[in-house]
């Protein structure tokens, strides 16, 4: 994320030294899942074990992915086959974010919603009762561009959700740009805007803005983003949960999307090296995100008062 | 004394070219009113000055639609009044395709004809469109299908234009493109001489995202070319990506970004620009643009067949590709709306690009030289004083004025004996500039 704020500049990022300090401060900590609990479908190590001792310790733990391939109940069995004792209320993906957002501007029941993205966003989108098309089904879909071809598309789509899709195509683009530019008031939803991500452990993955991007690339719009850096999900969270934001902790290892995301909510902020930053991306003279704190991994939180990294 | 004479002042516009309103001071056409309504006890009511603007193309408008009140705070694209002139100002015309020369697969109205009175001038045509899914060669075949007379040479679309900006960077022989796009770009890179990897084949191919999976990727790309693709997936999306993340120095190069394309004649079709910003999405980089509004090929022409642009007219129907080409390049400009863009879009608040000239379609250049407009005054003008006179020809000049056009009046009599014998009336129509008529033509 280029570009510097023009906001005071933030002291630059404390390595975590005093983990005990940092814990008793807040009430609850937010994780993000890929590259803090796990990389790709594996593990990171200690994790069953920090979760344990910080419930025991009687903090809330909330868990916010931007990944929405999956809707909540699918994380909890991941969770679950991990050996990680969560419970779906206490986990966020952006799929649910798509659908809560679209339920707290009272999306209209009989308004239909075009998803450009996985099973998670469907998922999501009829617990909530709303009506969906498309999804991964329209991934078989080609077109013909004959003379005179005209593709049709519903009246009714008052809302195109985009996020990550592995079965993309020129269907997809044209249906979803057809809703948004011809169909009046029609909104642009973006779970995500992730550049890559890390679907499998081996590299990293074209991400959601992808996606995204070619819906702006086609509409000439921007898109509401419900997912991180976009502070939706904590401002949801704060409400539910009945919580201040300075009693929050976020542990992420993004920069710009999990440590903004805790910035602009105005919560404490730390950065874990275990994912996608290093520490040399962290302190490069380019960056201009400073968590509040840095470390290793969330084991680190296990360790006597200094952790060493 | 109370006359019952009825004054009715009407114009017919015979205009060719568009139905463009006519720019009315409000305040002029209140005070001529209210003027002539002092005139002898008239009353309002038989006084009406009727406008009528009439148009060979499009709806006809009726005089009351006195719309369109503007007041213009920058210079506006005017119609296309004296295409002669424009015609002759100028060397060489270069011509959008899609909008311009044909919509889909279907050739507008009165093309050949146009271009054949252009070749006939002796200008040079050339022909530059953003599509990249055809090569020259397959465009010069498409132009042919139509029965028109262009070579390949005069042809120059976006897939030419990245094999040519790569030749004009010494792109290295031994490197790599990946293309994200259609035959046209891979025709004009096998021509050029480069390597390419990709293309339509790659839209079958599909990823596993098992546990451990790594796709592979081949370290020799030194650059991806993105184009308008119909068979884009995100096999091509991650491979595109990770060229550019991982190989160093790698280009990400755009044949253009349009929004939306004329795939067919049918509806709009989200174009090139969909594809650059899926790959601007997971790159987070910006591509080098080779097509319009780049002026890239505007260089490469104007080097090639050696034309000043100032010689030059771009003629197109989208503002933020062919127009904003031409103001970038120095040439002149010309909007066409057969194509993209409407009137009302030109003329919308929020567009800020102005073309020098607008015109319905090319065929308007086989039109008359200039616009003629007509003020007839009917009616039995003959009981009315020379200061009623001096009154409607102030009221006329201003009106004429405020409309900013230069077109060419011409006063005409409905009736013989009226008015028009008056001094006043003739001294107008030969000292004022507005005013073109052969004094026979008044009496």
């Amino acid at each position: 994320m280029e570009g510097f704020t023009t906001t005071t500049t933030k002291a630059s990022a404390q390595p975590l030294e005093n983990a005990d300090v940092l814990i008793a401060s807040v009430e609850t900590f937010i994780f993000d899942c890929d590259g803090v609990i796990w990389k790709g479908d594996k593990l990171i190590d200690g994790v069953p074990e920090t979760l344990d001792m910080l419930r025991s310790k009687g903090k809330r733990l909330v868990f916010v992915t931007n990944n929405s391939t999956k809707s909540r109940k699918q994380y909890g069995k991941k969770f679950e086959t991990l050996g990680l004792s969560v419970s779906e209320e206490e986990i966020f993906a952006s799929s649910f974010a798509a659908a809560a957002y679209l339920k707290s501007i009272n999306f209209p029941k009989d308004k239909k919603v075009y998803v450009i993205g996985e099973d998670g966003i469907l998922k999501e989108l009829e617990l909530a009762g709303f009506q969906y098309l498309g999804g991964p089904e329209d991934g078989e879909k080609k077109i013909e561009l004959k003379p005179g071809f005209l593709m049709e598309h519903d009246k009714d789509v008052g809302a195109v959700v985009v996020g990550f899709d592995r079965y993309f195509n020129y269907y997809k683009v044209q249906y979803g740009t057809l809703c948004i530019r011809e169909n009046p008031g029609c909104l642009f939803i973006a779970t995500n805007r992730d550049a890559v991500t890390h679907l499998t452990d081996a590299q990293e993955w074209a991400g959601g803005g992808s996606m995204v991007g070619a819906i702006c690339g086609s509409t000439q719009r921007e898109p509401h983003v419900v997912g991180k850096p976009s502070t939706f999900m904590m401002d949801y969270l704060a409400v539910k949960f009945g919580i201040l934001k300075s009693q929050i902790c976020m542990v992420g290892d993004r920069l710009d999307t999990d440590i903004l995301f805790g910035q602009n909510g105005g919560c404490k902020t730390l950065l874990v090296l275990s994912g996608v930053t290093t520490l040399s991306m962290l302190q490069s003279p380019n960056n201009s995100i400073q968590p509040d704190f840095y470390t290793n991994k969330i084991s680190d939180f296990l360790a006597s008062k200094a952790a060493t990294v | 004394m109370v006359t019952k004479s009825v004054v009715s002042v009407s114009v017919a516009a015979s205009i060719t070219i568009t139905s463009s309103k006519l720019v009315i001071n409000p305040a002029h056409r209140f005070l001529c009113l209210k003027r002539l309504s002092s005139f002898n006890s008239f009353s309002a009511s038989s006084l009406a000055i009727k406008w009528r603007g009439v148009s060979s193309c499009s709806s006809n408008k009726s005089a009351t639609a006195m719309e369109g009140f503007t007041t213009r705070t920058r210079a506006s694209a005017q119609p296309l009044e004296n295409a002669d002139e424009l015609i002759s100002s100028v060397e060489t015309f270069i011509f959008d395709c899609d909008g311009v020369i044909w919509k889909g697969d279907k050739l507008i109205d009165g093309v050949p004809e146009t271009l054949d009175m252009l070749r006939s001038k002796g200008k040079r045509l050339v022909f530059v469109t953003n599509n990249s899914t055809k090569s020259r060669k397959q465009y010069g075949k498409k132009f042919e299908t139509l029965g028109l007379n262009v070579s390949e040479e005069e042809i120059f679309a976006s897939s030419f234009a990245a094999a040519a900006y790569l030749k004009s960077i010494d792109f290295p022989k031994d490197k790599k493109v990946y293309v994200i796009g259609e035959d046209g770009i891979l025709k004009e890179l096998e021509l050029a001489g480069f390597q390419y990897l990709g293309g339509p084949e790659d839209g079958g191919k599909k990823i596993e995202l098992k546990p451990g999976f790594l796709m592979e990727h081949d370290e020799e790309v030194g650059a991806v070319v993105v184009g308008f693709d119909r068979y884009f997936n995100y096999y091509k999306v991650q491979y595109g990506t990770l060229c550019i993340r991982e190989n160093p120095g790698c280009l990400f190069i755009a044949t253009n970004r349009d929004a939306v394309t004329h795939l067919t004649d049918a509806q709009e079709w989200a174009g090139g620009g969909s594809m650059v910003g899926a790959i601007c999405g997971s790159t987070q980089r910006e591509p080098l643009v080779v097509g319009k509004p780049s002026t890239f090929m505007m260089d490469y022409l104007a080097d090639k067949f050696g034309i000043l642009k100032s010689q030059i007219c771009m003629v197109g129907d989208r503002l933020d590709t062919d127009i904003l080409f031409g103001q970038n390049g120095g040439c002149k400009t010309l909007l066409v709306l057969s194509g993209v863009t409407t009137l009302s879009m030109l003329q919308s608040p929020n567009n800020s690009i102005q073309p020098d000239f607008y015109t319905n379609k090319i065929s308007d250049f086989l039109a008359p030289k200039a616009a003629t407009k007509d003020i007839e005054l009917r009616g039995d003008l003959s009981s009315l004083n020379g200061l009623d006179c001096v009154r409607i020809v102030h009221t006329i000049k201003s009106i004429v004025r405020a409309e900013q056009s230069r077109a060419v009046h011409k006063v005409v009599a409905a009736s013989p004996r009226n008015l028009l014998s008056q001094p006043t009336m003739s001294s107008l129509a030969t000292n004022d500039r507005c005013w073109k008529s052969a004094p026979s033509e008044i009496a």
